[in-house]
C-alpha cells in the first residue's frame, strides 16, 4: 500500500536518507530500526511531509504523497506520533484528541453560533474520542492538562491522537522511549490492536518488543536500508549487529542489547 | 541632480542614526535571541543623563556624552541580568512582552520625572557647515556618519579578533557548548546588552538636537531601527548597517517627493513586500524547526 | 467561572444605570466610562483570541479598532448609516484589512510579526491623520445621534446597554468558537505548528482566520465606540492605545475570556485613575506587565485560580510536552 522508491533527503551537504526503497502492506506492524542518526526519524518526517524530499517517489495507494502539503497528509490516510510527544498543552486531553479529528469535521466559524449542525457534529466527535480514551484507559483524565500526566501517558495520548482519525498508515516515532515498565503494556496492546486495522510503521530500538509484535523489520544505517526481514532472522544478522555495535566484539550481550 | 545628491546625503546622515540603533538591536539579538523592544527607550533614558549633566551641572558636552554611554551600558547590562536572564528558557512571547513592559515603564518613569515638554539639546559640534562644491554638509551629519563608520569598524574588529567578541559569537552558535568550555555566558550576555544599548544611546544623543529631549524622542528612530535590522535579516550587523543607511535615504526621498507624514506607512508597506518575498529579511538565514 | 457568579455579574451590570441615578449629574460621566470599558473589553477579548489563544503576536490592534471606528463614522456622517449597520461595516472593513496582515503573518517569525503589526497600527494612524478629505484629519469626525433600527439610541443609558449587550454577545461567540473545531485549531497552531499540520490543521490558513476573526471583533468594537463617543479622531488610536490593549491581555492572563475582561478592568482603571499625571499610567502598566511576566506568568487569571488547583499544578510531574527552538 505504501510504496517509497529511491527516497533521498538531503539537508545542504548532509544526506540523511539515501536512495531508500520501502514497501508497507495495508495491515500489520512493521519496524524501522537502526542506530542513532541512521535517518529513521527523517524518513518518517519525509513520509508525513514534515521535511522535503530531495529525490524519489512516495505513493500511498494511488495517491502521490509528495504532491501534498503537510496538512493534507492525514486526510490522505497517514497519521503519526512524535519522538517528543508534541502535544497541545493549552488543550485538555480530550481536546487534544479532537484536534486529531480536525479533518473529519466540517464546522467552521459557525461553531461560534452553536448551530444544531455544529453541536451534533461536536457530540459525535466527542463520543468517538471518548471511546478511544476508554480503550486506552485514559478516560478518567480526559479533562486534565496533558502536562499534568506522567510521561508515559503523554506518549500514549500522542499515539491516540494519531489513531483517532482511523488512518490507513500509522507512523510511530519511538513510541516506547521514556516509558516505564508499567506503562509499556498498555501502549503495546494499543499498537497490536491498531496493527489489525491498519498498517503501523514504527521506529523502535527495543528488540524484545519488536520480536513480539513486528512482522517485518527494516534496518537503516547512514540513511540507507541495510537489511530487511523478520525480527527472528534479524537477531543474528551480522549486518544488524555490526551497525549497532561496530565491531561485534561483545557478541553474547549484543542480542540482548539490541 | 544636485538636489537628489543633497537629499541622498541628508538621507545617509539620518540613516546613520537608524543604522546605529539597528546595530545595537542586532548585537543584542545575536547574543541573546531577544528583540529588545525597549531599545529606543533605554537610549532615551541615557540621553536624559547627558541632558541633566549639561543643563544643570554645565558639564562639557563630550563628558556628558561619555557619561550617557556609561549609563546606557549599565542600564543594558542590569536589564539583562535582572530581567532577561530569568526568562532565558521562557517562550518567545514572554521575552517580547517583558521588553515591551520595560519600554512602557521607562518611558513612563522618565515622563513622570521630567514631564513631556521638549527639552533642548544643542548641536554636538559647533563649527561651520562643511561645503563640498555645491553640497552642504551639516557638521552634525558629518559627526553621525563618522561615528557610524568608526563604530562599525570597531565592532567588526571586536567580533573577529577579541576574546570577548569571539565568545559572544560562540554563545549565539551554541549556548550550552559555550558554557561547557568555560565561556562566561552570563557576563558576555550582560556585555552584549550593555554595548547594544550604548549604541542606542549614541543614536539618541546625536538625534537630540533635532528631536529635542522628550520621553518619546526615540520612538520613530527605533521603529526605523527595527526595519533596518529586519532588512539585515536580524543577524547580520553589516546588513543592519547598510539597511539603516538605505532606509535613511528612502525616508528622505519620501519626505522630499511624497508625503513626510506617510513615510512610516510607506516604509512598512515596502517592508511587507520584502518580507513576503523573503520572510527572513534580505540577508537573513532561514530557520529550521526540529521535530 | 461558576454559572451563578456569571449571572450575578450580569444582573449587576444590567442594573448599574439605575444605581448610577443616585450620582445625579455625574452619572453621565460614569455611564460613559463603564460603556467605554465594555468596548475595550471586546477589543481585549479580540486580541486575546489572536495572541493568547492563537499565539500570533499583535502590537497594532488599535489599527483594527480605528478602521472600524472610522468606517462607522464616515458612513454615518455622509449617509446617515445607523448603529447596527455602521458597526457591521466597521467590522467587515477591519476584517478585510486584516488579510493584509494575515498573509505575511503566515510566514513571519514571532518577532517580525510583532514589528509588522506595530507598523500596521502606526500606518493606520498616520493615514487617518493625513487623508483628511475622508477622515477629517486631526479635526476628526462628528457622528450624528445614533439610532438602532429606527429607535433613538442617543442617551447615555441606551448606549450603555448597547455596549453591554455587545460585550455579552462577543463573549458568547468567542466562547462558542473556542469550544469547537476552529478554536481548537487556533490553540493547536500556537502550541505546535508541526503537530497541528500532522493532524490536518492548515496552519497558514488558520493564522489568517485568526487575524480575520480578531479584526472583525475589534472593528465592531471600534464601530460601537464611534457612536458611543460621538466623535473619532486619530489620537484615540495611536500606538499608546495598542499598548493598552496589549497590557490588558498580558495582565489579565492569556488564552482566557475572563482573563481578558479582568485585564481590561485593571488597565482601564489605572488609565483613568492615573490620567492626571502624564507618564504615570504608562509606568504603572509597564511595571505590572514586567511583574506579570517574571512572577505571575498566568496573569490575573492564574492568581485568582482556586488554591487547590494551583497546588496540584505545582506538584505535577514536569513532563516536557513542548520544547521551544
Amino acid at each position: 500500500m505504501l510504496e517509497a522508491r529511491g527516497v533521498t533527503v538531503r539537508f545542504g551537504g548532509l544526506v540523511a536518507v539515501s536512495a531508500l526503497d520501502l514497501d508497507v502492506p495495508d495491515r500489520g506492524i512493521f519496524a524501522l530500526v537502526g542506530p542513532n542518526g541512521a535517518g529513521k526519524t527523517t524518513l518518517i518526517n519525509a513520509l508525513s511531509r514534515v521535511c522535503p524530499v530531495t529525490e524519489g517517489t512516495i505513493r500511498l495507494g494511488d495517491v502521490d504523497i509528495l504532491g501534498l502539503p503537510p496538512h493534507a497528509v492525514v486526510a490522505a490516510g497517514i497519521a503519526r506520533s512524535f519522538q517528543r510527544a508534541e502535544l497541545f498543552p493549552s488543550l485538555t486531553v480530550l481536546e487534544n484528541l479532537l484536534v486529531g479529528l480536525h479533518t473529519t469535521m466540517k464546522t467552521g466559524l459557525s461553531g461560534a453560533l452553536t448551530t444544531p449542525a455544529s453541536r451534533s457534529e461536536e457530540q459525535a466527535a466527542r463520543a468517538r474520542a471518548e471511546q478511544v480514551l476508554r480503550d486506552l484507559d485514559l478516560w478518567d483524565v480526559r479533562n486534565a492538562a496533558p502536562g499534568d500526566m506522567p510521561y508515559g501517558h503523554q506518549k500514549l495520548l500522542d499515539v491516540a491522537r494519531a489513531l483517532v482519525s482511523a488512518p490507513a498508515l500509522l507512523l510511530l516515532d519511538e513510541p516506547f522511549a521514556g516509558l516505564t515498565e508499567a506503562e509499556a503494556p498498555r501502549l503495546l496492546a494499543c499498537i497490536r490492536a491498531a496493527g489489525e486495522r491498519c498498517a503501523v510503521l514504527m521506529i523502535e530500538h527495543h528488540f524484545e518488543l519488536l520480536e513480539g509484535i513486528a512482522q517485518r523489520m527494516t534496518v537503516m544505517d547512514f540513511g540507507r536500508k541495510v537489511s530487511e526481514g523478520t525480527p527472528a532472522s534479524m537477531r543474528n544478522d551480522p549486518e544488524v549487529i555490526r551497525c549497532y555495535l561496530g565491531t561485534g566484539r561483545h557478541r553474547t550481550s549484543a542480542a540482548a542489547a539490541c | 541632480m544636485q538636489f537628489l545628491l543633497q537629499i541622498a546625503l541628508a538621507g545617509l546622515a539620518q540613516g546613520s542614526l537608524f543604522a546605529l540603533t539597528a546595530l545595537g538591536l542586532v548585537m543584542i539579538y545575536n547574543a541573546s535571541a531577544v528583540v529588545n523592544f525597549a531599545h529606543g527607550a533605554m537610549g532615551m533614558a541615557a540621553t536624559y543623563v547627558a541632558y541633566v549633566l549639561i543643563a544643570r551641572f554645565e558639564v562639557p558636552f563630550a563628558l556628558a556624552f561619555a557619561a550617557a554611554l556609561v549609563a546606557a551600558f549599565v542600564l543594558g547590562a542590569v536589564v539583562q541580568a535582572l530581567f532577561l536572564a530569568r526568562l532565558r528558557d521562557a517562550p518567545l512571547l514572554s521575552q517580547v512582552v517583558v521588553t515591551l513592559g520595560l519600554f512602557m515603564l521607562l518611558e513612563g518613569l522618565v515622563g513622570i520625572a521630567f514631564g513631556y515638554n521638549p527639552r533642548p539639546m544643542r548641536e554636538s559640534i559647533a563649527i561651520a557647515p562643511v561645503i563640498l562644491g555645491d553640497l552642504v554638509l551639516r557638521p552634525q551629519d558629518v559627526l553621525q556618519l563618522a561615528l557610524l563608520l568608526i563604530l562599525g569598524v570597531a565592532l567588526a574588529a571586536f567580533f573577529a579578533a577579541t576574546k570577548i567578541g569571539l565568545g559572544m559569537r560562540a554563545i549565539t552558535e551554541n549556548t550550552y557548548a559555550a558554557r561547557l568550555i568555560g565561556i562566561p555566558v552570563g557576563r558576555l550576555l550582560a556585555i552584549a546588552w550593555g554595548t547594544g544599548v550604548a549604541l542606542s544611546a549614541v543614536a539618541a544623543v546625536l538625534a537630540a538636537p533635532t528631536t529635542s529631549v522628550t520621553p518619546n524622542m526615540m520612538d520613530t528612530i527605533v521603529v526605523y531601527g527595527f526595519v533596518a535590522a529586519i532588512v539585515g535579516g536580524f543577524g547580520s550587523m553589516a546588513g543592519a548597517l547598510v539597511g539603516g543607511l538605505i532606509l535613511g535615504v528612502v525616508v528622505n526621498l519620501i519626505d522630499a517627493f511624497l508625503a513626510p507624514e506617510l513615510a512610516m506607512s510607506i516604509v512598512f508597506g515596502l517592508l511587507l513586500v520584502v518580507l513576503y518575498v523573503r520572510p527572513d529579511g534580505l540577508f537573513g538565514r532561514a530557520q529550521v524547526q526540529k521535530v | 467561572m461558576s454559572r451563578r457568579l456569571v449571572i450575578a455579574i450580569l444582573v449587576a451590570c444590567a442594573v448599574l444605570p439605575i444605581a448610577f441615578q443616585a450620582l445625579g449629574q455625574r452619572q453621565v460621566y460614569w455611564l460613559f466610562v463603564i460603556s467605554e470599558f465594555y468596548v475595550f473589553a471586546i477589543v481585549a477579548i479580540s486580541l486575546d483570541l489572536l495572541m493568547g489563544r492563537s499565539g500570533q503576536i499583535s502590537l497594532g490592534q488599535s489599527g483594527f479598532v480605528a478602521l472600524g471606528a472610522y468606517t462607522a463614522a464616515i458612513l454615518n456622517q455622509r449617509f446617515n448609516v445607523d448603529l447596527p449597520l455602521g458597526m457591521l461595516a466597521g467590522a467587515v472593513t477591519a476584517a478585510v484589512a486584516s488579510l493584509v496582515l494575515g498573509f505575511p503573518a503566515t510566514r513571519l517569525r514571532g518577532h517580525y510579526l510583532g514589528i509588522v503589526t506595530l507598523g500596521f497600527g502606526i500606518a493606520i494612524d498616520q493615514i487617518a491623520l493625513k487623508w483628511d478629505a475622508l477622515t477629517g484629519g486631526d479635526q476628526g469626525i462628528h457622528l450624528h445621534r445614533p439610532a438602532l433600527f429606527g429607535l433613538d439610541a442617543g442617551t447615555p443609558v441606551r448606549m450603555y446597554y448597547v455596549a453591554l449587550v455587545a460585550l455579552v454577545v462577543t463573549v458568547l461567540l468567542v466562547r462558542g468558537l473556542t469550544q469547537t473545531r476552529i478554536g481548537r485549531a487556533f490553540a493547536a497552531i500556537k502550541d505546535s505548528e508541526v503537530a497541528a499540520a500532522a493532524m490536518g490543521v492548515p496552519v497558514a490558513r488558520t493564522k489568517v482566520l485568526a487575524f480575520f476573526v480578531s479584526a472583525f471583533l475589534a472593528g465592531a468594537a471600534g464601530g460601537i465606540y464611534a457612536f458611543l463617543a460621538g466623535f473619532v479622531a486619530p489620537e484615540d488610536f495611536g500606538i499608546e492605545s495598542s499598548l493598552l490593549f496589549f497590557a490588558m491581555v498580558v495582565i489579565g492572563g492569556m488564552g482566557s475570556i475572563p482573563g481578558a475582561i479582568g485585564g481590561a478592568v485593571v488597565v482601564d482603571a489605572v488609565k483613568n485613575a492615573a490620567a492626571t499625571v502624564s507618564g504615570l499610567s504608562l509606568a504603572l502598566l509597564g511595571g505590572m506587565i514586567v511583574l506579570v511576566v517574571l512572577f505571575f506568568p498566568g496573569g490575573l487569571k492564574a492568581l485568582l485560580r482556586p488554591r487547590g488547583a494551583r497546588r496540584a499544578r505545582r506538584h505535577a510531574p514536569k513532563g516536557v510536552v513542548r520544547q521551544d527552538a
